[in-house]
């Protein structure tokens, strides 16, 4: 069959000169360092960007700096957070909100993922969620603002249709304005949840969920005993990445609220922002600043590192 | 066109051995075939001739100058792979061309290399498409290209086939041989298939735990196997083994028998015989060696492949095309006294 | 229907109600928006909500000629164009390192970098606004770019990192026994192999980069380097109160394009989004 093709490379010298070069000694040291060399410059520039503000806070938390020159002032600014009821509300604000937010945003995209991804017609249904994720936080916020509070379009439905006799008062209750926060937040980011969890069940093995069904599973059974397991790994890693934004939560509360009434709904992003920028109380500021850098690290040693091991299998 | 020694090479990981003290010379223009089961060690050797893997001892030479530190692309070794590793962003030609791209070819001169190597493989009316486009014995025929364009020193040839149907192999392992014969080439191959091993290598290196068992041509390594392993590793059905022991000169074993087998020791012992050198005898009243009852009967069409239970073990015998019977039934078969090997039962090395 | 794919015992009815009552509630607040934006100023804060404004353009010609807003565009573009070079030129060779190398601390640097994301802005915002402030950097949109890289940097390296990993090792080692120096390798086999997660990586950091506030707050003051996200919040316009009208233009004129080009990468969103740790 290929007597015609080969015939050719007979009568063409089989010796072609293609270029032979003298063997060539690779140095040792470049082989050894090289991966190195390559990953430095990213490594360098987060350095830059975490480390030398990290160092530069926990110097500045030891002084008092407002416009004019530092006055050190030893332990003083942690002394005072202690006892700052200001601080610990901020702190426990953002884990309430937190939470509840993420708890929130967690069942309904897993019920959502789970109506949604053997749907016909999922990837409509996933650029229509997708929406509010891509607006500008702060123009969320506006919209927030806008139908909550400065048109009252939400009381107004409301009384439409009988529920309340007259206008809510959102912007003076605490839980009000913490509620409105929240649901600017899973309104905005649900579907960052729904698209992972839409992955990962698409991902899953259809087999084992055939399996289960010749078995008798009720899909209900399915999505406790197999698919839910499953996605465990997935959940956790979306979780994770999900947990960490909201507690760095800040437009919203830099638009809607400003933190309040009655600092309710200060997070401890605004709580800085606040005290260093609006206040101008810097040293003040790094110090809550270096408390925050330390449960960010506990955590990241602790959940982060765990959560992306076991999805990377 | 290069000559090749490897000189006690070893590879490690920490405690885990990949290569265990290798020694093997490969002549010039050779075509070695490196054999064995996956995990033997054969495609760790084969990378560290390759440059991509680096010997945690011994010495490799090319023509007697030590390559270890020596880069892989600076080697002029081409490698045909198991996945055929064709750059997927690349046309068939960019693939075939990429070699003399790096080498800095003169651009004329590049073209034409390109034509003539696809034309050796059959591939000229494809070279505009991307592998993705392409059969699997297609991409495999275009890696090979790759590797030929630039005529290296060495080939260096990965399971290159083992991914490919079995008739569509069989083509490309004659079209693998005659490219080599005519290019005068250095090539290592690697594979598990022994039929791949017999039928294209001029020599065969059987490697088994990381260390080589045997050297030697086909017809050595099937004719006069240095061991136990090599022995059940080649041929198909593979050798029966049966152990037993030397009395007086013969051979003893549960319903087996062989006279006057000719070893000088006493005790212990393995035998070993091909399932071609049996064959079934009419009557049980005429000579036979062995007897057992038929366990399976597959016809194959141009022999019939008989499994006999005698006493706890299976052995295989290759009758008749036309021979067929009842499970159960008793059969007789005797030994072609001519072809029997001994081996030690401990070390299972051949016993002469 | 015959091909909808359903579990024994999954009521229809219930998914299509479920998912389109969300479905309403992810659009109608954007609808009610949109329409905002086409209304005259006088018909957004009343005493009863109106729902069927008349049309105007006030807010169309209000962004153009009252407030420098292709400037803004300009700056947002330019920074967020900016940070993602800035990125891709770092983070290909560290996701390069981090996929295809065997070292000693490659896990560690792995995950260091990885860490950098969990930062919260607020901690690090005095520093880096007294870093650039003595830079006189402040007000600039280099600075700007120079922050959106660092905060994007670790997403795309994982992203890409986790793109390359899925490249056959056959590829390089073939490449490099046709004479392919480890630069060259990368450059004219990785990178064209993983271009879809190149791209992917560089949409995900564009969303977050949009999505920035803190920083931008800071590090602009003055509108010289306002981008949309930070213009909006000051579109308050002293004792005209907020311009909800601008405001709700402006929220679409940055949305198209990202939906656009989101939904172009739509196959690939989850994997970024979780920085490749969840392949679908």
């Amino acid at each position: 069959m290929h007597d015609s093709s080969l015939s050719d490379t007979r009568s063409a010298p089989a010796t072609t000169a293609v270029t032979k070069t003298r063997f060539r000694r690779r140095s040792k040291w470049l082989r050894a360092w090289f991966p190195y060399l390559l990953v430095a410059p990213a490594v360098i520039y987060l350095l830059g960007i975490t480390l030398y503000p990290g160092i530069y806070a926990i110097v500045q938390s030891f002084y008092a700096v407002k416009f004019g020159p530092w006055n050190p002032v030893g332990f003083n600014n942690y002394v005072k957070l202690w006892g700052d009821y200001q601080f610990w509300g901020a702190l426990w604000n953002t884990l309430l909100m937190g939470t509840i937010s993420l708890t929130l945003q967690c069942v309904l995209a897993l019920t959502l993922a789970f109506h949604a991804y053997r749907d016909p017609w999922v990837r409509g249904w996933r650029i229509i969620f997708l929406v509010p994720m891509l607006f500008m936080p702060s123009a969320v916020a506006f919209i927030y603002k806008l139908m909550f509070l400065d048109a009252r379009v939400f009381s107004d439905i409301l009384i439409r249709f009988g529920l309340v006799d007259g206008n809510l008062a959102i912007q003076s209750s605490i839980w009000g304005s913490r509620a409105l926060l929240i649901l600017t937040d899973v309104w905005q980011w649900t579907p960052f949840l729904f698209i992972i969890f839409v992955a990962a069940l698409q991902g899953q093995d259809e087999e084992i969920e055939e399996a289960a069904r010749l078995d008798g599973a009720t899909w209900a059974k399915i999505f406790w005993n197999i698919s839910l397991p499953l996605m465990r790994p997935v959940i956790a890693v979306a979780l994770v990445i999900r947990g960490i934004d909201i507690t760095t939560m800040f437009a919203n509360v830099f638009i809607v609220t400003k933190g309040g009434p009655a600092f309710g709904t200060e997070t401890i992003s605004y709580f800085i922002y606040r005290t260093g920028f609006k206040f101008f109380n810097f040293g003040y500021a790094s110090a809550a600043s270096v408390i925050m850098l330390v449960l960010t690290i506990i955590v990241a040693q602790v959940v982060v590192k765990r959560a992306f091991k076991s999805a990377r299998g | 066109m290069a000559q090749i020694e490897l000189k006690g090479v070893s590879k490690r990981w920490g405690a885990v051995w990949g290569v265990r003290k290798v020694d093997i010379e490969i002549a010039d223009k050779e075509l070695l075939v490196l054999l064995g089961p996956s995990g033997c060690g054969k495609t760790t050797t084969m990378r560290m001739i390759a440059g991509l893997e680096d010997p945690s001892e011994g010495e490799i030479t090319f023509d007697g100058e030590v390559m270890n530190a020596v880069d892989a692309r600076d080697r002029d070794v081409a490698m045909v792979f198991q996945g055929y590793a064709l750059y997927p962003n690349m046309s068939i030609y960019e693939n075939i061309r990429f070699p003399l791209r790096m080498r800095n070819v003169p651009k004329d001169k590049q073209d034409e290399l390109v034509r003539r190597a696809a034309k050796m493989v059959e591939l000229s009316d494809y070279l505009n498409r991307k592998p993705g486009a392409l059969s699997g014995g297609q991409r495999q025929r275009a890696a090979l290209a790759r590797a030929i364009v630039r005529e290296p020193q060495i080939f260096l040839m990965d399971e290159p086939l083992s991914n490919l149907d079995a008739q569509l192999r069989q083509a490309m392992r004659v079209q693998i041989k005659y490219i080599q014969r005519e290019l005068q080439i250095t090539t290592v191959y690697v594979t598990h298939d022994q039929i791949e091993a017999m039928t294209l290598a001029d020599r065969i290196v059987v490697m088994q735990g990381g260390a080589v068992q045997q050297v030697g041509t086909p017809d050595e390594i099937y004719s006069d196997p240095a061991n136990t392993f090599v022995a059940s590793f080649i041929g198909a059905p593979p050798m029966n083994l049966i152990d037993g022991m030397i009395k007086d000169g013969n051979f003893v074993a549960d319903h087996v028998e062989v006279p006057d087998v000719g070893i000088k020791t006493t005790g212990q012992i393995r035998l070993g015989i091909r399932p071609e050198d049996c064959a079934v005898v009419s009557s049980a009243e005429q000579r036979h060696n062995m007897k057992g009852d038929v366990y399976g009967v597959e016809p194959t069409g141009d022999m019939t492949v008989l499994t006999l239970r005698v006493g706890e073990k299976n052995l295989e015998i290759k009758a008749d095309r036309d021979y067929r019977s009842e499970l159960g039934v008793q059969e007789n078969v005797v030994f072609d006294t001519n072809r029997l090997y001994f081996f030690d039962s401990q070390s299972g090395e051949r016993v002469r | 229907m015959a091909s909808i794919r359903r579990v024994k015992g999954e009521n229809l009815y219930i998914r299509y109600l479920i998912l389109s009552c969300w479905g309403l509630f992810c659009l109608m607040p954007v609808l009610w928006f949109l329409s905002i934006g086409f209304r005259p100023r006088t018909e957004i804060i009343t005493a009863q909500p109106i729902y069927f404004p008349t049309l105007s353009l006030d807010a169309w010609h209000m962004i153009w000629s009252d407030w420098p807003m292709a400037k803004y565009l300009r700056n947002s573009v330019a920074a967020i164009f900016g940070s993602v070079m800035i990125d891709l030129v770092l983070a290909i060779p560290a996701a390069y390192s981090l996929s295809r190398y065997e070292y000693r601390g490659r896990e560690d640097i792995g995950f260091y970098i990885l860490s950098t994301r969990m930062m919260a802005p607020a901690i690090v915002a005095i520093p880096i606004f007294f870093l650039f402030r003595n830079l006189g950097l402040l007000d600039t949109i280099w600075a700007l770019m120079l922050v959106y890289a660092a905060i994007n940097l670790s997403i795309v390296t994982w992203i890409i990192r986790s793109y390359m990993t899925d490249i056959p090792r056959e590829l390089e080692d073939a490449a490099r026994t046709d004479g392919a120096g480890d630069l060259r390798i990368l450059w004219e086999i990785i990178i064209p192999a993983i271009l879809p997660g190149i791209i992917t990586a560089a949409v995900i950091a564009m969303i977050f980069v949009i999505n920035e506030f803190l920083f931008t707050l800071l590090i602009a003051s003055t509108p010289d380097a306002y981008t949309m996200s930070v213009a909006l919040a000051n579109f308050t316009g002293g004792s005209d109160g907020v311009i909800y009208n601008a405001i709700a233009l402006v929220a679409f004129l940055a949305f198209v394009p990202v939906f656009l080009v989101v939904i172009a990468i739509q196959k690939h969103l989850s994997r970024g989004l979780t920085m490749g740790a969840v392949k679908g």
